[in-house]
């Protein structure tokens, strides 16, 4: 009993010292990453393999998406800052990083070719690998499909459509935007006459983006990787772009972010890995990943039937640094709105 | 306190495993006592909303845990009281459906039927500590005296089966308030089935809602009232338990299964095997079905999305896995240290002491394990404590600290039965404290120790929410799994919980297997 109890605890501590998934007592790199995990995890397990650097990394959960580790960047930094990079899948709360004064400024040499409205000109963020707000519906089905914001409104296209809350992630980023085009009251008036109209609220775009395919809505307001997500796996569903023509707003492309933190202990390697994550290679391989992530540098190949943005459709003009700035303020009211 | 011959040698040891404890279950507790010194916090803890989350989930905690119990009530009488083709079978996997991660069997249940919302959770919290109350029933009936049981018969089968009912109503009470404390903290089961379905919430949702703004004290403190609730459940349970501890009814040899005869024969495997079905089998089979699920446009076959699922599992989440049992393991190997310890020293106290030892022990469980995370960054997220913070070692204490009640209990009924006698002779004959407590008190049902530690490593591995924010636990194969679901990658989703679930039943298997060669020789 006592030697097979001994030579227990001696195998456990062996495993616990040959920690194989690092720990940040001997890691180089802390990076907190809102990109999903099965999709950044191969890229950082590659980086870590070319460059021999040992990454720790806290992935975001869809629940949670970008919030919650946005704020615990910046209550960490309070107390014991930890991470060096983070890894932003969507744009607006890493401005609000940055004007928290939480970012350092570096302008990687990797990310000349992406259009200068992507990056920040102190080089505090850079944006990449993008995703754009689309409708998702089904093609076998009749029914009326939205093309425009304001048909959300109608009752003979909402009570088929679903779209996740504005709580968290690219939706809140959306809904924000257009706050600040429409003003917040009417956004909120917006959403409650939509809810009245008969439309669904989800809890996150991928729940909508499931629902849709199982059946329960006609279509639903999600972004285009959760799109490819669910056309790859052979649903019979299909693309709509909203606000396109003369004088419309546009379809809202997101794009990754990626920023330096300032109170990160291992600058170089964060620098190291920043150049990494913004080079062709990642963003070609993000197009061609089951999200089908749409690459800024230009020239990066797309694979076929990916429509492009400011070819195939019109992108929406989005002030990003007033949206960083309401974005606080809009997921709170958005939230006593929501959460009951 | 009450200490018999030996507990000066037993002090030093007693003392190690209470310094453990402080620092794996009560050091991330603390935050929760913040309302004490700030009083605001209490005013805006229970506002009408709250009160009315809190209201919800008490109330499908309690349907969840009588579900539980009228399922594994009767699943436990019938497998433990009657001969039949397969009833050894049938007891050997009553408690695997305990070892299944609950989001999984949710996802099960909503492909079967498309159940969702309120009862849909309701039904898989049932469903899945169903074996809480089966496992006690069938330890209580399992020593059922053979006189009190033969002269029941001799009145009428009738009276027979009532008196299983009424030896075997205690235990089913006290799992059904297991299976309550775990329904009431689990936030992922409601979460999923609100997004699967229309929205709704319950109050370990509005604790999880406070990683959101990162407002982890706030989260700590609003786990308050649950944690109230949980412990008037506990309080009653301990009476209960108090009652059941070394339970023999009656002395004497154990009252023999009856064999079944005629109909019965096939009526009560066939019952039997309904309820595993509801338990296990069509959870897992739906799962299997998703591993090649494809919408009807695709031209992959099933078995090839399934095969390319089981490949994609093994290779992305291996790592997780490893990671998963290097901590759960470590869990399960410090209480087959500790538990030993705290039941001894529990056996060694006044009745007093014993239910205050109980109640600290058990404080971790009742608190949610989001709750329990909150805590765990507050204390111990600090510049000097970087390198523990981040090692597994700091989700090894968590787990272990969580779930070191379930293994006390189970030693606790275990040494409670041996003479204290024994434990003295041995003393006098000049053997160590550790040499008494796991040669004399434990020697004969070291099979015990390794299922305590097994339930452990089983429970810690499929630990999910305070592995979301804990970064030394963030890359889990449970984080993996709810991350995987949420990100609709389904057929990874279920080869995962697959590979998984046959991970988490090893233990128990191993146990069972153990168990067999020990008869055998």
């Amino acid at each position: 009993m006592r030697n097979a109890l001994a030579a227990l605890l001696t195998c456990l501590f062996a495993l616990s010292c040959s920690d194989s998934t690092g720990s940040s007592s001997s890691a180089d790199l802390v990076v907190y990453c809102s990109l999903d995990q099965d999709l950044s995890e191969g890229i950082l397990n590659d980086f870590e393999q070319r460059t021999g650097l040992k990454i720790e990394t806290q992935f975001d959960v869809e629940r949670n998406k970008t919030v919650g580790l946005v704020n615990r960047i910046i209550t960490e930094a309070k107390n014991n800052p930890r991470a060096d990079v983070y890894w932003n899948n969507e744009i607006a709360h890493t401005l609000r990083l940055k004007n928290e004064g939480l970012t350092s400024a570096y302008k990687s040499p990797s990310a000349q070719g992406i259009p200068a409205s992507f990056i920040d000109p102190e080089g505090h963020w850079t944006g990449f690998a993008a995703r754009a707000r689309v409708i998702l519906y089904r093609t076998d089905r009749k029914g009326p499909v939205p093309n425009k914001l304001d048909d959300f409104l109608d009752p003979a296209y909402a009570a088929g459509g679903a779209m996740a809350q504005p709580l968290t992630g690219t939706t809140l980023t959306n809904a924000t935007a257009l706050s600040l085009i429409r003003g917040n009251q009417q956004m909120l008036d917006w959403f409650e006459q939509a809810e009245k109209a008969g439309l669904s609220f989800g809890s996150g775009n991928a729940d909508v983006m499931r629902r849709t395919c199982n059946g329960d809505f006609l279509w639903c307001f999600t972004d285009t990787d959760d799109a490819a997500k669910a056309i790859a796996a052979g649903n019979p569903v299909a693309v709509r772009y909203l606000e396109q023509g003369d004088g419309s707003l546009g379809a809202m492309l997101i794009p990754n972010s990626i920023s330096i933190l300032n109170s990160g202990k291992n600058q170089g390697a964060a620098k190291q890995f920043v150049d990494y994550v913004l080079s062709v290679e990642v963003e070609r391989r993000l197009a061609f990943s089951v999200s089908q992530q749409i690459p800024l540098h230009e020239g990066v190949a797309m694979p076929e039937g990916v429509a492009v943005p400011g070819t195939d459709y019109q992108v929406m003009d989005v002030d990003w640094a007033a949206v960083a700035g309401a974005i606080s303020d809009r997921a709170t009211a958005f939230q006593e709105a929501f959460v009951k | 306190m009450s200490l018999v011959l030996g507990a000066r040698s037993a002090r030093p040891w007693w003392s190690l495993a209470i310094v453990v404890t402080f620092v794996a279950a009560w050091i991330p507790l603390l935050p929760l006592l913040e309302p004490l010194i700030r009083f605001d916090r209490l005013s805006t803890m229970l506002d009408a909303r709250t009160s009315g989350l809190l209201w919800r989930s008490t109330w499908i905690s309690t349907l969840s845990a009588l579900l539980a119990i009228a399922i594994g009530w009767p699943y436990a009488m019938l497998c433990t009281r009657w001969r039949f083709p397969g009833a050894g079978l049938f007891r050997l996997l009553m408690p695997l459906p305990l070892l299944m991660p609950p989001l999984m069997v949710a996802q099960a249940w909503f492909g079967l039927t498309g159940m969702t919302g309120i009862s849909a959770t309701i039904f898989t919290f049932g469903v899945c500590y169903a074996p809480l109350p089966a496992l006690l029933v069938a330890r209580s009936l399992g020593k059922q005296s053979a006189a009190s049981f033969e002269s029941a018969m001799l009145i009428s089968p009738r009276f027979a089966i009532l008196s299983m009912l009424r030896i075997s109503l205690l235990p089913a009470l006290i799992g059904g308030g297991f299976a309550f404390l775990f329904a009431a903290g689990d936030f992922a089961v409601p979460d999923y089935f609100a997004t699967v379905g229309d929205l709704f919430h319950v109050y370990a949702a509005e604790i999880f809602g406070h990683s959101r703004n990162a407002d982890f004290t706030a989260g700590a403190t609003a786990s308050l009232p649950l944690v109230l609730i949980g412990l008037l459940v506990l309080l009653g349970n301990a009476r209960l338990l108090k009652s059941q501890l070394g339970y023999e009814s009656g002395l004497g040899r154990h009252a023999c299964p009856t064999n079944a005869k005629g109909a019965a024969q096939a009526i009560l495997p066939l019952l039997l095997l309904a309820l595993l079905a509801v338990l296990l089998i069509a959870p897992i089979a739906q799962i299997f079905f998703e591993t090649g699920k494809q919408g009807p446009l695709s031209e992959r076959t099933w078995s090839d999305v399934s095969r390319a699922a089981f490949q994609q599992g093994i290779t992305d989440g291996r790592s997780s896995l490893v990671r998963t049992m290097q901590f759960a393991g470590l869990a399960g190997a410090l209480c087959l240290l500790l538990a030993p310890l705290w039941a001894h020293l529990i056996l060694h106290c006044r009745n007093r002491w014993r239910s205050l030892l109980v109640i600290l022990l058990c404080l971790p469980l009742l608190v949610p394990s989001v709750a329990l995370g909150f805590g765990s960054i507050l204390m111990f997220n600090q510049p000097w404590l970087d390198q523990f913070y981040s090692s597994l070692f700091l989700p090894a204490l968590l787990i272990a600290g969580r779930f070191l009640p379930i293994a006390v209990f189970i030693l606790l009924d275990i040494m409670s039965r041996v003479p204290d006698a024994q434990e003295e002779t041995a003393e006098l004959a000049g053997c160590s404290y550790l040499q008494r407590l796991f040669r004399y008190r434990l020697g004969g049902h070291t099979s015990a120790l390794w299922l305590a530690a097994g339930l452990v490593i089983a429970f810690g591995a499929r630990e999910l929410d305070f592995a979301i924010l804990l970064p030394a636990a963030n890359s889990s194969a449970a984080v993996r799994y709810y991350n995987a679901l949420h990100f609709a990658r389904d057929n990874f989703v279920a080869a995962y919980g697959i590979i998984l679930v046959a991970l988490l039943f090893l233990p128990v298997m191993f146990h069972a297997w153990w168990q067999s060669i020990r008869f055998k020789d």
